[in-house]
């Protein structure tokens, strides 16, 4: 695939975030506040009076559903998570120079992400004050055993190798264009800084590699195509969540919102600071492609699950699949994806289709559709079990005020997060504009 | 034996199905990564524990920040 070249930006326009300051960021930081506002305001309710604000204590509500979009929306950001670092890491690992420029947004997207998926465990659980307090004395014991002691490790050592990562490619920049720093972040840069010398760039360039190694392995086999989907999949009891198929299905899906969520933050620092030189067409093209091929996969594998839950299925996993398929939300999801597909192929045709501000809104549409199908995969699982326990509770499932303005809340951290981040990093690596960056191969 | 989840305790040599999934397989890399940066070349004895020390403070602090947030919630709410 071409690319445009951005060997020819210079610097200051690489740190332009961090030297120029306008009215739309004011804006935008406000706005981000307003959201994480309108969280804080239903959470202090849900703390003051218990879960129950949510419907989802006790045994939920709708046939037994405690859990719902909390546990739908912690799904749903680990996914986003995972297509930043990956991205990244393949930059490093076969050499995918095209992304160079978006590679860090991607990294500091994964750890917001990251951040975010944690967030919405903490606030699902009844007791938030009690969660360190049980799970840090239970883990040594319950590893063995419990999936969600495994989501817990493997989500940890996820978040610290993403960090590391950033934390060890930061140094190369930041002593490079330390000049245009600003003064006030010093004792940052001091820290971040502990014994750098020029020496040791091709030393932890290799080390960067090996992480990236690490990353791209344990990610999507073994996190988002493993444990995460095995806190479902391994339960026979709820007919839609057991098997196999959801591996790859959860995989599918956390790549598909992980390069809308890419394509989002992308386009908003091009928009923001006129990058159109330093993150050029070729760039969203690109991404578009890589959208265009998870989501085939997505609606691929969906595909599968529902051949196989409707054509001679056990009961249960029949009811469960008809009732998937007969819920017009679930289309609303599909056709979402759907229609984002179809753009990217039309636009593969016939490329004067292709524009930036349309592949921005079907990357919103692509998310949605995300949230709703793995939302709906937990409540449908739940309500669709083998046994018939809670079926004497009464009521739909339906999203709580308090569930969604979490989502609204967590999307404010986000924006927050890039907002302070810009200020202090690069968030577009320095070798993005070198041409003379050396590669280290394995 | 493999330890299966649905073998009796004393079926399993040693320990839980989960301890060999998570050490065994999942965090492989993990350490196949550590071991290149000391052991890879090139490799730097002071690099690579700057690396570790960014694994272990990392590990550290998330839990530790997570701590404190949570006795802040517990003290205002609880």
């Amino acid at each position: 695939m071409s690319t445009g070249d951005v060997t020819d930006v210079g610097r200051d326009t690489l740190v332009r975030p961090i030297t120029s300051f306008s009215r739309r960021y004011i804006a935008a930081l406000v706005f981000a506040l307003g959201l994480i506002g309108v969280w804080l305001f239903f959470y202090i309710q849900q703390l003051e009076h218990g879960l129950i604000v949510t419907n989802l204590s006790d045994w939920g509500s709708g046939g037994g559903v405690p859990w719902g979009t909390y546990i739908g929306s912690f799904i749903w950001w680990v996914g986003i998570a995972h297509g930043g670092i990956i991205l990244s890491a393949a930059v490093r690992l076969i050499g995918l120079d095209t992304y160079q420029p978006v590679a860090r947004m991607a990294e500091l997207l994964t750890i917001a992400a990251l951040s975010c998926a944690g967030l919405f465990i903490l606030i699902h659980v009844g007791r938030p004050d009690r969660l360190v307090t049980s799970v840090l004395p239970a883990w040594p014991t319950r590893v063995q055993w419990s999936p969600l002691m495994w989501d817990v490790t493997v989500i940890t050592a996820y978040f610290v190798l993403t960090a590391t990562y950033l934390l060890l490619t930061i140094r190369y920049d930041i002593h490079r264009l330390r000049d245009r720093l600003p003064d006030a972040f010093e004792p940052v840069y001091g820290l971040l800084m502990v014994g750098y010398s020029e020496r040791e760039d091709q030393i932890v360039e290799r080390m960067v590699w090996w992480i990236a190694f690490a990353i791209i392995i344990m990610a999507p086999l073994l996190l988002h195509g493993g444990v995460i989907p095995w806190l479902f999949a391994l339960l026979p009891s709820m007919a839609g969540w057991a098997g196999g198929v959801q591996g790859p299905s959860f995989l599918s899906i956390a790549l598909t919102s992980a390069v809308a969520g890419i394509i989002i933050i992308a386009a908003a620092f091009r928009y923001a600071y006129g990058w159109e030189e330093l993150i050029p067409d070729q760039i969203f093209r690109g991404l578009s492609k890589w959208l265009g091929f998870f989501s085939l996969m997505f609606l691929w594998l969906q595909l599968q699950q529902v051949m196989t839950g409707i054509f001679a299925a056990p009961t249960t996993l029949q009811h469960a699949t008809e009732v998937k398929i007969s819920t017009p939300v679930y289309w609303v999801a599909i056709g979402l994806v759907g229609v984002a597909l179809a753009y990217i192929f039309a636009a593969a045709l016939k490329p004067s289709l292709f524009s930036i501000r349309a592949m921005v809104g079907l990357s919103v549409a692509v998310l949605v559709g995300t949230l709703i199908e793995k939302t709906l995969f937990v409540v449908e699982g739940l309500q669709h079990a083998h046994f018939a326990l809670y079926d004497g509770v009464p009521g739909p499932y339906v999203p709580s005020p308090v569930e969604l303005s979490a989502i609204v809340g967590t999307i404010g951290i986000v924006v927050l997060f890039f907002l302070a981040v810009s200020k202090v990093i690069p968030v577009v690596e320095l070798h993005a504009i070198q041409d003379d960056h050396e590669e280290v191969d394995a | 034996m493999i330890p299966l989840a649905g073998s009796a305790g004393y079926t399993l040599p040693f320990v839980g199905p989960g301890t060999y999934l998570i050490f065994g397989i999942v965090l492989a890399p993990v350490y196949l990564m550590v071991a290149a940066w000391f052991l890879g070349d090139p490799a730097d004895v002071k690099k690579g524990l700057l690396g570790v020390g960014y694994l272990a403070g990392l590990t550290t602090s998330l839990w530790g920040s997570l701590f404190v947030a949570t006795m802040v919630i517990k003290f205002l709410f609880f």
